[in-house]
């Protein structure tokens, strides 16, 4: 009776590699949330309540994407079930949800990775007619062998998620068990009272927390201020061995006169690096900076382990978003560039193909739950100090931020 | 209060990277002299086998220094000690980057933050990045006495200097387990650099690594070479690689400056403001007018006693000299009719037999009588006394009857035959052998 109706969800993808890079950016639960409505697949996973992580899976991304709303007559158990959830997201109540094991998902879609690339991506350029963007994976061995088709499948409410990965003569298909969905309250983030939004480059953030974790922190500290007029970002965190801080002002600055001179034999290879960066256009370091209330100081605290989980989206992103609610619960959104699948047609030709292979964007979201300054007193003296050091420190050569630093917390 | 800023280049900034990684080999904490003029990193092996300084001369290799120490005057200085790893985790690879790229950094400020009215004493280092990304670490220190070892220029007749880039293909060939080098001056004009691994005796594991490799290297090949021929000196490899691959870094010619084995060995180089000093502690045959064309790995754990009745061999461990106490004479009862004893668990007995190799300690690392003035310790008071702590490194414990005697005097050691006569403990537990 069953096989009559049309599967819930029927995607096809050119390339489980996508796939895998987005959902490798959450790997950090053992199980995740699916939610499958008109516009892709949503998952998410959360760790106790305090962090949550969510991808979207977006129907750009297949080739083929076929949803057919489950009748509420068949599901109607499941349905109702996810009546509670999903209530603010899909009033209809048609957008089935259950849980799968992500790290089992993760290693599905990367089954053809582990195959030799050099053999897989020939016997595939050569010997199909599915025409996949061949230049977008030519530079990436270790993936070169997931240049391949997927198709993912869930026929049924309450039936296996089912991916088919098809590379050449091989096909695999895995059946991953689905499970209710639990429910979890989330994370409540309000996007319409936000305290503070910035955005940078995801380089430079995956940066920061790089050097900060050399300190072994337990907790990340985020300082936003407005320095007459000027926006002012920081992030700290302290360790045993001592603390660290990366702060980022919008100040462009001058080509240093620490550059130039010649104190050292090498001064014209100094001399010669020097004009390189000087010739690059000084972009904002900042691209975004939104700050409510300019005349008080913003200092929202956060796991950093849990800060760390987001390494990996931190990674790959071209930009991120910071958004710190009123409440300080912290939403960090990676721009991550991604091919589109394109659209079957299309993807026939090599042609066509490339323009498909476009860069399109696909975000990932963490949102975090801030740490309440329980230490009242030994918090601020530490965040106090940090300042105080910066002032006293900053010396006779210091530059713009630092003064205007001083200005605020003096 | 203390007064110590400091402004770097990315390059200089570099420089400072790569130091702290050569010697971050001899010590997992690296101690910080700051005196007027120059600031002076050091870092001291656990087993006080091998001393390691870095000197910046201030006005050369800041672009801006400054320094006031709390007391002391003219003469004072600042010291404390850190984690290497933590002073690495600052001063990472790649800060000079000629391109501008990420991580690549304008500026680099220092400071130190210990005022009375403060709670926190802290190392403050400023990276100012390009286009206004400004890391900031403040890192703990321990206030510590800097050690120096001291070495008498004036007893280093032997010396020889070399291309620091020649040098280091010559490591390549080392085996990277390998424990020993020594380095032999022929009189075929040849001087050869051979590294070896002694037999190790644990438990049943006799004889790991038995690699050797010999680089011989024609002495006109060196910039300077005026070593007394036959004569051999062996250092740790380990310690070595190090300071070549260090000196690599900045196309310098290594200096070697020795007198004689169990005297201390150092290496130097430098160029721009920046002076490296290395001393070494040294085994090898102590009569070394004698060539001898291999001298024989060291038998660890034996009792190899030499023919000359001042030395005994020292239970070395792969890096652990025994050097905090001298060398007791060898009663001569314990010599048997070969004038060495009986070598337990020797698979290689025939080479030591041929040569038996004498092995002193390296009390004389920290030279008592120094002249040199670079290396004369400012507060002779204080600094006179630094000798071996008689109670630290005693890993090789394996042998308390040597340890009974581990607080003799360290001005003794040169003639250790006259001042320790055999001991009635060393002859209590003759039976053992």
């Amino acid at each position: 009776m069953d096989d009559h109706d049309p599967p819930v969800l029927m995607a096809v993808s050119s390339s489980a590699r996508q796939l895998y890079l987005l959902l490798r950016c959450i790997a950090f639960s053992p199980k995740a949330h699916v939610q499958i409505d008109e516009g892709g697949l949503r998952l998410s996973v959360d760790e106790a309540g305090v962090m949550e992580a969510s991808v979207l899976l977006d129907k750009s991304m297949f080739t083929t994407y076929t949803f057919n709303a489950p009748s509420p007559s068949r599901g109607s158990q499941v349905a109702d079930s996810d009546d509670d959830e999903d209530e603010e997201l899909e009033p209809s109540t048609t957008a089935p949800t259950f849980q799968i094991s992500l790290p089992a998902l993760v290693e599905t879609l990367q089954i053809f990775g582990l195959t030799d690339p050099a053999t897989s991506k020939t016997s595939w350029q050569q010997n199909t007619s599915y025409g996949a963007p061949s230049t977008s994976f030519a530079s990436s061995n270790i993936f070169g062998g997931m240049n391949n088709l997927c198709r993912i499948t869930y026929s049924i409410l309450g039936a296996p998620l089912s991916v088919v990965l098809t590379e050449a003569s091989i096909r695999t298909q895995c059946d991953l068990t689905t499970y209710e969905p639990e429910y979890t309250g989330g994370i409540l983030f309000n996007r319409e009272d936000l305290a503070l939004k910035v955005i940078m480059r995801g380089s430079r953030f995956h940066d920061a927390v790089q050097e900060l974790s050399s300190t072994s922190p337990e907790t990340l500290t985020m300082i936003a201020k407005t320095a007459k007029g000027k926006p002012f970002f920081a992030l700290s965190s302290s360790g045993t061995l001592g603390s660290a801080r990366v702060e980022f002002n919008n100040t462009p600055r001058q080509p240093s006169v620490y550059r130039t001179p010649a104190p050292t034999n090498r001064a014209a290879a100094n001399a010669d690096g020097n004009g390189t960066p000087a010739d690059q256009p000084l972009e904002n370091l900042l691209e975004t900076f939104l700050f409510s209330d300019p005349g008080t100081v913003l200092r929202s605290k956060y796991n950093f382990s849990r800060i760390q989980k987001a390494t990996r989206a931190m990674s790959v992103a071209t930009k991120v978003s910071i958004r710190i609610d009123a409440q300080g619960v912290l939403c960090l959104s990676f721009m991550i560039e991604v091919e589109g699948g394109g659209s079957g047609v299309a993807a026939s030709t090599a042609a066509a193909a490339a323009g498909e292979g476009s860069p399109k964007h696909s975000f990932v979201d963490f949102w975090f739950v801030p740490q309440l300054d329980e230490d009242e007193d030994g918090d601020d003296g530490e965040g106090g100090d940090i300042d105080e050091t910066m002032m006293q420190s900053g010396g006779e050569g210091s530059d713009m931020g630092e003064d205007e630093d001083d200005d605020i917390l003096s | 209060m203390v007064v110590l800023n400091f402004t770097l280049t990315p390059e200089a900034a570099s420089k400072i990277h790569d130091l702290l990684v050569c010697l971050g080999k001899f010590n997992d904490t690296v101690a910080i002299e700051a005196r007027r003029e120059r600031f002076t990193f050091t870092a001291l092996h656990p087993a006080k086998s091998a001393y390691a300084a870095v000197t910046l001369h201030g006005k050369e290799f800041f672009t801006n220094y400054e320094c006031v120490p709390s007391h002391g005057g003219p003469d004072g200085r600042f010291t404390c000690s850190m984690y290497t790893k933590a002073l690495l985790s600052v001063f990472k690879g790649r800060l000079f980057d000629p391109l501008g790229r990420d991580g690549a950094i304008d500026r680099c400020e220092v400071s130190v933050q210990e005022r009375e009215n403060e709670t926190q004493c802290r190392f403050i280092v400023k990276m100012v990045c390009n286009q206004g990304v400004i890391k900031t670490y403040k890192l703990t220190y321990e206030a510590v006495d800097v050690m120096h070892a001291l070495f008498d220029r004036s007893l280093a007749k032997n010396r020889w200097s070399m291309h620091s880039g020649a040098m280091k293909e010559y490591i390549e060939y080392f085996g990277t387990k390998t424990e020993k080098l020594d380095i032999s001056a022929g009189e075929d004009g040849r001087c050869v650099f051979k590294s070896y691994t002694e037999k190790i005796m644990n438990g049943k594991d006799i004889l790991k690594h038995p690699l050797v490799t010999a680089v011989a290297v024609n002495t006109t090949d060196f910039d300077d070479f005026s070593v007394q021929a036959g004569l051999h000196i062996v250092i740790n490899v380990k310690d070595f690689k190090a300071i070549v691959v260090h000196a690599d870094t900045l196309k310098t010619s290594l200096k070697a400056l020795y007198s004689q084995p169990i005297r201390p060995l150092q290496f130097s180089y430098g160029c721009d403001g920046l002076l490296c000093e290395f001393t070494l502690a040294t085994s090898g045959d102590y009569a070394a007018a004698p060539p001898t064309p291999t001298p024989a790995p060291q038998a660890l754990s034996s009792r190899n006693t030499s023919r000359a009745p001042s030395t005994v061999v020292e239970r070395e461990e792969t890096r652990s000299f025994r050097s905090d106490m001298p060398p007791p004479a060898q009663p001569a009862s314990r010599r048997d009719g070969s004038g060495r004893l009986r070598n337990p668990g020797s698979r290689q007995a025939s080479s030591v037999a041929q040569a038996p190799p004498v092995h002193h300690n390296s009390e004389s690392l920290f030279v008592a009588e120094d002249e040199d003035e670079t290396w004369a310790p400012l507060d002779y008071e204080k600094e006179e006394t630094l000798g071996w702590d008689a109670s630290a490194n005693h890993d090789a414990s394996a042998f308390p009857t040597f340890k009974d005697s581990g607080n003799m005097s360290r001005t003794s050691t040169s003639d250790s035959n006259q001042v320790f006569e055999p001991t009635q403990r060393v002859s209590q537990i003759k039976g053992l052998w």
